[in-house]
């Protein structure tokens, strides 16, 4: 950590001889070790070891980025010169800004060494336990691994913030198959700070692959109907979400005015049931980021209380664009630890209720017009008929707005996805255009 | 270029166990103007070492952020004792890889233009857009470079020291309908090579630019689709995205062997009879592919994988250990995306072949359907069912082009609609500029000519 923190002060140093007005830097070091299964055999072993520098500088109100791998001082001396280069090409912007007001810290969470053995063995128990309890599927790919970042984020305007974090995750991708019949591949993955649970008591991995399993048998939906679509979480995160995100909150859309919710701060743009905050520092999450992109401290962010619009998703340049309020948490990741408060209804009493609708697990779509209208496929999905799940389907798309959808929220299920980066429910939908052959 | 302090290293190599050590650099250019302001000004660059053993159907990988000869040592040794852990705690018993042809491929060196040039050529364009088109809601141009260079040295096949750049404009451009909604267009443009070879004149874009804000006036008026299974004339544009994801995809050998349709299918009819398709190497239709390569990672030289000839599947696409497993020969499928990357199994550049129609009459022969010309994106299935988001199509009624259509969706399975193909146009278009996601992202080549077929269309 001491060498990272010199380095980084070395290259502000260098940064500021260079003209620099301000600047930013992140160092950083990164150890992983990784089991990766194929077709349910252990196939590879990685461990890699990598690093990076992050310079930001603002010159004459001028901004330049770079990002190298080495802390080579050759390498290093270039990136410098060649960051204030940029900044040199573009035209001056008085909205740049890094966090100039004074803190130091140090954050450190999780497992930082990793126990490669008992890595293995809940791999291998994974392996195992879907061979036995679900024999139709086919477990496509899975990386169970352990990552550990060791890394300081240092601002010219005296921000140093230290972070040592470990954790170790699983992602897999898996399909169900019996003799010529096949489901939908389907994947997900958690991330944990032990490896106390067997995976496949984490996040909703059973409940997942019990249902891609019963997917096997699938039928095409016979014509079109509107109904109600309930959005598993990972659906919900894919079609939602990242609509609300990138459409209608984030710099861009609201730099450019082509938001539709530009003007709707402070006023109702969902269902009243419906509250949405952006929370790196949720007790759930598992490590979340410990800063901006501009250096500022990573914070949990409300961007929707009870329906109601009450935060955009603006960088502190975006703030400074827009006369608007900069977000405390992260802005430029895809959706930065997502957290919607649960319902009253379990899933089961949500299904019950519906006479004609889907459920869906994975949405793979066009990107969503500006406006937020979209179509797609509704993946690894169940017919839903007289209050009872039914048939799988395939060739089955759904339509609609995003917009319209979060007015016409049905209800939102007491049943969670926490997969140490978000906490989600199931939430369903009234008025979605679902159509088949 | 990268020093090479790998080739000597080959004394290192543990015998008996196929090796690869990469040397491996990535630079990523980009800068953004959104609305005339530069929104993003980066550049980045990424190098390393890393090695890959082989012992009994376990792979052992290590990869250092460090291109020193001290680097490619410890990345030797930590493979191989990742090779040798997995092997002592979940024994394999395959065989060993069988051998590649060797050799070794050399090619130039590349250039790297300073910030400025992708600033000021973008500000020239911009300049260009905000001054004809004053009405535009927003508009949004992107400068980027992605290269790789990469040095191989494996225990047996081909060496080689390879360079692949490639640069792109992208323009999006965004207007209201006369409701106050507004609607987008999204044009990329360029292929292989660094920025500064691609684009020396910004005139020479102005008439894309034309183009696409006349599709956009057309999109502002658009219509939706009528949902459901309609007949289409798939652009260019369209048919690459097919080939690669609704295709493509599942004659990947790795995907074969987890249970995708394909595996059921070789040497059976999938498609009519008017149907070919290729992963090309680094040459389709007497001329260079747009992404050409001509040695994967694992050392392979690259030659063409024939996947659909006339309708019937002939083939999938393989990394040596696939094809040990398949019996098949490997033809230089396996790549990787950075440094600390395994070779997966990859397209290169994956297009149906061109057929005898012109546009004109098979638009001519549709009484009611649509033309669709534009993609974003696109995802595939094991089971053959793919998505692409339609950016921009138009309808057909009695053979003439009608309303352009807003955003929307079309779906298939693919080995389905392919037996619908009963016109295949003259003239194949490419597109490069997107990165497949599999694991890692990978820049490939698609492309195809104007099919008319039949899909499901999303809309109202």
């Amino acid at each position: 950590m001491e060498q990272l923190e010199y380095l980084a002060q070395k290259i502000l140093d260098a940064a500021r001889e260079a003209g620099a007005n301000a600047a930013l830097c992140v160092t950083r070091e990164t150890e992983t070790r990784e089991f990766n299964l194929f077709n349910g055999e252990f196939s590879l072993l990685r461990t890699l070891f990598d690093r990076s520098v992050q310079l930001s500088l603002i010159k004459d109100r001028r901004k330049g980025s770079v990002e190298i791998n080495s802390f080579d001082d050759a390498a290093i001396q270039k990136a410098v010169t060649d960051c204030v280069a940029s900044a040199e090409s573009a035209e001056p912007d008085a909205a740049w800004e890094f966090d100039s007001e004074a803190r130091d810290e140090t954050n450190t969470a999780g497992p930082l060494v990793c126990d490669a053995e008992a890595l293995f063995a809940r791999t291998k128990e994974l392996a195992e336990e879907v061979a036995k309890r679900h024999p139709k599927i086919v477990l496509e790919e899975c990386y169970a691994k352990h990552v550990v970042t060791r890394a300081v984020c240092r601002t010219s305007g005296g921000v140093t913030s230290r972070s040592a974090e470990g954790c170790y995750e699983l992602s897999l991708s898996y399909s169900a198959h019996d003799g010529d019949k096949s489901s939908s591949f389907y994947y997900g993955g958690v991330m944990l700070p032990s490896l106390d649970k067997p995976f496949l008591d984490c996040g909703l991995i059973e409940w997942e692959l019990s249902s891609v399993e019963r997917q096997v048998d699938n039928a095409p939906l016979d014509g079109k109907f509107t109904g109600t679509v309930i959005l598993a979480p990972n659906a919900l995160a894919e079609l939602i979400l990242s609509t609300v995100q990138w459409n209608f909150i984030a710099d861009d859309p609201l730099i450019d005015g082509t938001s539709i919710w530009k003007d709707k701060l402070g006023q109702p743009v969902a269902d009243p049931r419906l509250s949405l905050s952006f929370a790196p520092r949720a007790a759930d999450v598992v490590a979340g980021d410990r800063w901006t992109g501009e250096g500022y401290p990573a914070e949990n962010w409300e961007v929707i209380r009870d329906g109601r619009l009450v935060g955009f998703m603006l960088s502190q340049y975006g703030a400074n664009k827009t006369g608007g309020v900069r977000a405390a948490c992260p802005v430029d990741r895809w959706l930065p630890w997502p957290h919607i408060p649960a319902g009253k209804q379990t899933l089961d009493e949500i299904i019950a209720g519906i006479d004609r609708g889907v459920l869906v697990m994975r949405f793979s779509g066009g990107e969503p017009a500006p406006n937020g209208e979209f179509s797609g496929v509704a993946k690894n999905s169940f017919l839903i008929e007289n209050g009872k799940l039914s048939h799988a389907l395939s060739e089955t798309m759904i339509s609609g707005s995003v917009a319209d959808m979060l007015q016409k929220l049905r209800a939102l299920s007491r049943e969670t996805l926490r997969d140490g980066g978000c906490s989600l429910p199931f939430i369903a939908f009234d008025g979605v255009t679902v159509s088949g052959k | 270029m990268l020093e090479d302090v790998i080739t000597a290293k080959k004394n290192l190599f543990e015998p008996g166990a196929h090796t690869e050590l990469r040397m491996q650099r990535n630079r990523e250019r980009d800068v953004i103007l959104l609305a005339g302001d530069v929104v993003h000004n980066t550049r980045a660059d990424y190098s390393g070492v890393s090695a890959r053993v082989y012992r009994g159907g376990r792979y052992g990988f290590s990869s250092m952020a460090d291109c020193s000869s001290e680097a490619a040592e410890r990345v030797l040794l930590a493979a191989a004792e990742n090779a040798a852990f997995l092997s002592a705690h979940a024994p394999g018993d395959r065989p060993a890889l069988p051998p590649a042809p060797g050799g070794c491929v050399r090619c130039a060196a590349m250039g790297d233009p300073e910030q400025r040039v992708y600033v000021d050529f973008i500000r020239a364009l911009d300049g260009y857009i905000a001054a004809k088109y004053p009405k535009l809601l927003s508009r949004r141009l992107h400068a980027t470079e992605d290269s790789m260079e990469k040095l191989l040295a494996v225990s047996d096949g081909t060496d080689a020291h390879t360079v692949s750049p490639r640069s792109y404009v992208y323009v999006s451009l965004t207007a209201e309908t006369p409701a106050g909604t507004p609607v987008s267009r999204f044009r990329a443009i360029g292929g292989a090579g660094t920025f500064d070879t691609n684009f020396t004149d910004p005139a020479a874009l102005y008439p894309e630019i034309d183009r696409l804000y006349e599709q956009l006036m057309q999109k502002r008026e658009g219509v939706y689709a009528d949902a459901g299974l309609r007949t289409v004339i798939l652009g260019g544009e369209l048919t690459g995205m097919l080939s690669h994801e609704a295709v493509g995809h599942t004659v990947e050998a790795d995907w074969v062997l987890n249970g995708t349709v394909a595996g059921r299918c070789l040497h059976k009819r999938v498609a009519s009879e008017l149907v070919s398709l290729s992963d090309f190497a680094h040459t389709a239709f007497g001329a260079p592919c747009p992404l050409p390569v001509y040695v994967d990672d694992e050392g392979v030289p690259a030659r063409d994988v024939p996947i659909i000839e006339n309708g019937i599947l002939t083939g999938y696409m393989h990394s040596r250990e696939t094809a040990l497993r398949f019996g098949a020969e490997p033809r230089g499928n396996a790549r990787a995306w950075l440094f600390s990357d395994e070779p997966l199994v990859r397209m290169r550049n994956t297009a149906i072949h061109p057929g005898k129609d012109q546009l004109e009459d098979m638009i001519a022969s549709v009484d009611e359907g649509y033309y669709l010309t534009a993609t974003e994106n696109g995802q595939a299935d094991t089971t053959g069912e793919f998505m692409f988001g339609i950016t921009m199509g138009y309808e057909i009624k009695k053979g003439k082009l009608g309303r352009a259509l807003l955003d929307t969706t079309i779906s298939g399975v693919a080995f389905d609609m392919l037996k619908t193909v009963d016109m295949v146009g003259d003239r194949v278009e490419w597109e490069s500029y997107g990165f497949c996601g599999k694991k890692q992202p990978m820049p490939v080549g698609l492309g195809g000519p104007a099919l008319r077929c039949k899909v499901l269309i999303g809309g109202r």
